[in-house]
Order: C-alpha cells, then sequence, then structure tokens
C-alpha cells in the first residue's frame, strides 16, 4: 500500500482507548477542552487555494506550475496520499475526528489516510520526511492549534498543483464555531517555494449521522499517473 | 520563522463557481471534463461497474446516424453515491436511461455524471 497507513475505525478506537478522553458529537465541550470529534464534511469544495491564480510563487515554483499536467502529473491519480494541507483542503470525503489527551486522530474516507495529531510534545529531531509530515497539537482556549513540518515533496499544497518543498511549514488554527460547523485556518510557508505565506480557511460540516466507509483507491483506478 | 508567518499572507479565497454543488469525484474531474458544459445521452446499460475510486456505467448510445456508440460515463466513489440514493444493484443490463452530465473535454465519449432519468421518469442524482 505504499507509504500508507490504512486503519479501521475499531484500531482508531483501539489506540485512542490507550489514553481515554471524553468525546462525543452532543456536546461542543467536554472535560477541560473542546470537542472537535465527529464525521465532518467539506461545507464547499474547491479544489484549489487560487482558483483565479496569484499564487505568490518562486520562480522556479512558478514554472512548475506552468510545466505540470493536471490530467496526468497529480499524485493523486495514482492514489498516493494527498497529504498536509491539500487532505483537509480540497478532498470531497469526509473525515472522522477521534480525540484523545495524547493524540488527535483523524481518519479521512478519501484515500483511507490516517492523521496523527501528537498533543503535548515537540517536533521530533531529524524527521523522516512524509505524506502527512510530523503533526504536534495544542489547545489554545476553543482552538486547537496544529503545527505541522517534516513533509516529503511528492504532495500539491491543493488540487491546483501547487508544488511545495520539504521546507513547507503549516499551521492550523482548529475551532468548533458552534455545533455543526467546524473551521480549520491555515498559515502555510513555504520560502523555498513562495514569496510569503499563503493563509486560507475551510469550513467542514458535522454529519451526525455518517459514518466513514471503505475506499479503496486501488480497486478500479482507470487514471494514468506519468510523474513517479 | 514563525514570527514571519502574520506577515503579508497571501490569501487564499475558496470561490465557488462552477464547482458549487457539482458531483463529489476523487481524480482530476476537472480537468478531464468541460465542467462549463452538459450533455444528455439516451443509450442502453451494457455494464455497471460498482468500483472505487469511481464508480462507472457503459452504455450503448444510437448516434444521429444510427450507429453504436460506446459511451463511459463515470460517477463518484461509492460510500458518497450510497449517500446520494445510490445503490450496487440501481442498474442493470439492458436498463434504458438517460445520462446527463459534463462530457469529456478530449471529445470522447465520456461523461462525468451529473444525474440519470430511468424509463419511467424518476431521477437520480450522482451529487448529495
Amino acid at each position: 500500500m505504499r507509504n500508507r497507513l490504512i486503519f479501521s475505525a475499531a484500531a482508531v478506537v483501539a489506540m485512542l482507548a490507550l489514553s481515554p478522553a471524553p468525546r462525543g458529537q452532543d456536546a461542543a465541550h467536554t472535560g477541560s477542552v473542546p470537542d472537535i470529534s465527529g464525521v465532518w464534511l467539506v461545507e464547499k469544495f474547491e479544489p484549489r487555494l487560487f482558483p483565479n491564480g496569484g499564487a505568490p510563487l518562486q520562480p522556479w515554483a512558478e514554472m512548475k506550475l506552468k510545466t505540470t499536467n493536471p490530467q496526468t502529473d497529480d499524485p493523486n491519480l495514482a492514489c498516493l496520499p494527498e497529504g498536509v494541507p491539500r487532505f483537509m483542503i480540497s478532498v470531497p470525503y469526509p473525515m472522522e475526528i477521534f480525540q484523545g489527551p495524547t493524540r488527535v486522530l483523524i481518519i479521512h474516507e478519501g484515500t483511507s489516510v490516517l492523521r496523527q495529531i501528537h498533543m503535548g510534545r515537540q517536533h521530533s529531531k531529524d524527521l523522516d520526511p512524509t505524506y502527512a509530515g510530523d503533526s504536534v497539537g495544542k489547545w489554545e482556549g476553543d482552538t486547537l492549534v496544529v503545527d505541522t513540518i517534516g513533509f516529503n515533496d511528492k504532495t500539491w499544497l491543493d488540487g491546483g498543483a501547487l508544488p511545495h518543498t520539504e521546507a513547507l511549514h503549516v499551521v492550523e488554527r482548529i475551532r468548533r464555531r458552534n455545533h455543526d460547523t467546524l473551521v480549520d485556518e491555515f498559515t502555510i510557508e513555504d520560502p523555498m517555494a513562495y514569496t510569503k505565506p499563503i493563509t486560507a480557511q475551510q469550513v467542514y460540516k458535522l454529519k451526525p449521522d455518517w459514518e466513514i466507509h471503505e475506499y479503496v483507491c486501488e480497486e478500479n483506478n482507470k487514471y494514468t499517473y506519468q510523474r513517479k | 520563522m514563525r514570527n514571519k508567518l502574520l506577515v503579508f499572507p497571501a490569501t487564499a479565497i475558496f470561490l465557488l463557481l462552477s464547482l458549487e454543488g457539482s458531483t463529489f469525484a476523487h481524480h482530476g474531474f476537472v480537468s478531464w471534463f468541460d465542467m462549463s458544459r452538459s450533455v444528455t445521452i439516451k443509450g442502453t446499460v451494457m455494464s455497471y461497474d460498482w468500483t472505487n475510486p469511481h464508480a462507472y456505467i457503459y452504455l450503448d448510445v444510437k448516434n444521429e446516424k444510427g450507429a453504436v456508440e460506446k459511451w463511459s460515463v463515470e460517477l463518484g466513489a461509492l460510500a458518497m453515491l450510497a449517500r446520494a440514493g445510490w445503490r450496487r444493484d440501481t442498474l442493470k443490463y439492458g436498463d434504458e436511461i438517460t445520462a446527463i452530465g459534463n462530457p469529456a473535454k478530449d471529445g470522447k465519449p465520456m461523461m462525468h455524471l451529473d444525474k440519470i432519468v430511468f424509463a419511467n421518469g424518476q431521477e437520480l442524482s450522482s451529487a448529495l
């Protein structure tokens, strides 16, 4: 399954059971920190961070974007993980958040990827670059602040082919605006690829009756990926 | 590095334009299909693939000259289709349906499905 973690919901529950915390979709706040658990779907699906262009690309990145063919070069065509932040921004399938005191786990139905946000620790040293990077989180009031580094350069920032390097650094501020609405505010920084930080926001709606389903991308994938 | 985060950020605005309300689909359908155009075809179901990452309907469609064109109609992922009311037995060989959706940019007989209309007039959308 190529560098990919596939976890069943049961496995995630078992992981969190090692460090249980109050969870549930019925209360906006449970215990001392807000409850953001539940199944969430992007409110509006727009694959591109800059639908009208204008991303602050460094010259080489601008050239790379111009020479990228979305019909054949999207790693997602090979069922490879979207990575962060694309994973959170432009995937039109639901994600489920499981919340514990030492980790917040996000299972995404698309590509069945598990994202781990480690609470209360610093980034590991000498990180081996990965698709999802190394995410560490902390609560600031009602907001989960997630800092992620340690990325490989094999993903796009969004569905519009925006490139990045291993210097990518993503900070997310995730909070429950109200019972049915989750907001993730992104600050995306990669000075090797962009002339200034990019900020973006994604809004998710609670899907209280939904469960995460199996999604085996390789089953009948008819698309061809040219850049491996 | 952290202190620079809030300096002169470029703001990405999520404009919703033509994709709002469109089918939830996985692979780069925006690249392959002309989302600004809609076509309607009427044909006979040859097969129905209930598979990820996309379900497919294969239709035999008679063109104006009476020749049969083999159409491939692409849908979204199974879980999202199921949430929209689709099932693995929604279609079977021989069903006569009308398919409405976005045609392939390259002119091949392919479509990104918006909805189907059954012979009895009932409609089923591929979007939520």
